[in-house]
């Protein structure tokens, strides 16, 4: 403990050194791409200049065109995961707590679940049109199977020397349900929340190119119409930070739910 | 080597415990006696899947007395013990807690000591032991239970960072805080280490004394029992092979002679029978009905 004086800050240059090291070859491809394209061996046809794309990000966000595809992607993104993910919720509960509503729904869930979400895409259309319907149907049925088989998972693997435990101290029904069992079953429903986040977006901008009026899916593909190269990279860049910030709000919710875990708290830390 | 006073005593087994009426007459002179469970377990047997655990097995645990179950593992001591705590049914024979039947009264007044702590990990230290606990006073309680253990210092920490005795005293304040007559301890400290095992042997000696409660005691460390039990049952071959009372004035010196002769006795008797064939019991198979928990 006695010559920490100089060793802290060393290691912690040393760190910072590390960081923007990876930063490295990111920024050297941007520089390339940018210079290529000025130099005229990139057309912008097929890759428009990262400047281009800021400017083109600036004058969207400047008009407040880009916000409101923003937030209506955002928010059929949200609507979808909220419909899907809460019925796998229900369902993943139902069927992880009751014997017999495992019977009676699982195997039928299980052959359902492999049927993928994209397929359903022509019936899709001929049930709800081309309408909202559509989309929000089409991220639920993607958002639903992740949490359910998690949420299912989650409950069956509680450890059962707690649940003896708990139930010798008196606890039953549903204070032994909210005490021992759902936090003993969060970690693996939060697995599966994470999980259909990410599917969540892949759905949801298939869906919005099929056919939309507003959205980041109407953006790009309305700009694709016009060779608007630059629109459509900022769609797609878009698209990537709001998978991104979903993720590190998925992230935040388990640092938060189970700061309790050794595996989560040294991962916070 | 000077004298200690154990070796004056004539006798350190008293055959008369192997009775079980007289055991239970025998009067333990304890103030806190009164607050402790009878325990009267008749005929009691138990199969799982067509091998026989324990057979007709008797015994009898006056009030506030301490009573350890030794014997080799798989022998059926903690099936015995699950038993007595209503966790499992018997397929013969009766548990009675003051006289009533096992599962008949509540089970307010048993708690049990798993071999693991079984503390909710997501439950901050004092959260698990006010775990089932009800009443304006609660928090202070829990507080007081792990003040007892000594531990008052850590009540807002996570279980996990927790040693393993330190767990184990938790658990140990968990099921204190409920002021139990009946505190069933299934080989608790079976997985410390041996100063740590001492420790806590001797805490839960202490707050034993304190409390008054009946304490039996599943383990399988033969020492471990002379410490701190009033008496000794040994279990083999599905049934109760001795039953004798530890006459060593309390607290036990493990260095002093009688504690050891009493071991060595102990220790050879169990060992004169080769060890069970079968490991542990499977988990029995529930039976359930349609709507419950599947967990």
């Amino acid at each position: 403990m006695s010559k920490t004086s100089s060793s802290p800050s060393d290691a912690a240059w040393r760190a910072r050194l590390h960081r923007g090291l990876a930063w490295l070859v990111p920024v050297l491809v941007l520089v390339a791409w940018e210079l290529s394209a000025r130099a005229g061996w990139l057309s912008s046809r097929v890759l428009p200049e990262p400047w281009a794309v800021i400017t083109a990000f600036w004058a969207l966000a400047t008009s407040g065109e880009l916000w409101t595809h923003v937030s209506v992607s955002t928010g059929r993104a949200f609507a979808g995961l909220a419909i899907g993910g809460g019925l796998g919720l229900a369902l993943g509960l139902l069927t992880g707590t009751f014997r017999i509503a495992e019977t009676l729904l699982d195997s039928t869930l299980q052959m359902v679940r492999n049927i993928p979400g994209l397929a359903l895409i022509p019936l899709v259309i001929l049930w709800f049109g081309i309408d909202e319907a559509a989309k929000l149907f089409l991220v639920a049925v993607g958002v639903f199977f992740p949490v359910y088989l998690n949420t299912f998972h989650g409950i069956r693997s509680v450890d059962r020397g707690l649940i003896e435990m708990a139930r010798s101290y008196g606890l039953k029904g549903w204070s032994l349900y909210r005490e021992v069992i759902l936090p003993g079953a969060l970690p693996s429903i939060l697995v599966g929340l994470r999980f259909s986040l990410g599917l969540m977006w892949v759905l949801l901008i298939v869906a919005e190119t099929i056919s939309a009026q507003e959205g980041i899916g109407y953006m790009t593909m309305n700009a694709r119409e016009f060779l608007q190269t630059d629109v459509v990279v900022v769609g797609i860049l878009l698209y990537a930070l709001l998978g991104k910030l979903a993720d590190v709000l998925a992230k935040a919710l388990e640092r938060w739910w189970l700061r309790w875990h050794p595996g989560y708290r040294s991962a916070a830390a | 080597m000077h004298v200690t006073n154990e070796l004056e005593l004539p006798v350190f087994l008293d055959r008369t415990a192997a009775d079980p009426v007289a055991a239970a007459r025998v009067p333990i002179a304890r103030s806190g006696a009164a607050r402790g469970t009878e325990v009267w377990a008749q005929g009691l047997s138990k199969s799982y899947g067509g091998r026989q655990v324990l057979d007709r097995i008797d015994l009898r645990i006056a009030p506030g007395e301490f009573v350890a179950i030794v014997g080799r593992s798989g022998c059926g001591k903690s099936t015995l013990l699950r038993l007595v705590a209503g966790l499992e049914r018997g397929d013969d024979g009766t548990v009675r807690l003051d006289g009533v039947p096992q599962g008949e009264a509540g089970a307010d007044g048993t708690r049990i000591m798993f071999q693991d702590a079984r503390l909710l990990p997501w439950k901050r230290v004092l959260d698990n032991i006010s775990l089932g606990l009800s009443g304006p006073d609660a928090r202070e309680r829990a507080r007081e239970a792990l003040a007892q253990v000594g531990l008052a210092e850590r009540a807002q920490e996570w279980p996990a960072v927790l040693s393993g005795g330190q767990r184990q005293r938790v658990a140990l304040a968990r099921a204190l805080v409920h002021r139990p007559r009946l505190l069933l301890l299934d080989e608790p400290l079976g997985a410390l280490d041996a100063l740590t095992r001492i420790e806590m042997q001797q805490l839960i000696e202490r707050l034993w004394r304190e409390h008054g409660f009946t304490a039996l005691l599943v383990t399988h460390d033969v020492a471990e029992a002379v410490a701190l039990a009033d008496r000794i049952v040994l279990i083999e071959e599905h049934r109760v092979a001795f039953d004798e009372r530890v006459a060593l004035p309390r607290p036990r010196a493990r260095g002093a002679s009688g504690f050891a002769d009493i071991e060595a006795r102990i220790l050879e008797r169990v060992l004169r029978q080769p060890a069970a064939q079968e490991a542990a019991p499977p988990q029995p198979l529930p039976q359930a009905p349609l709507w419950r928990f599947a967990i």
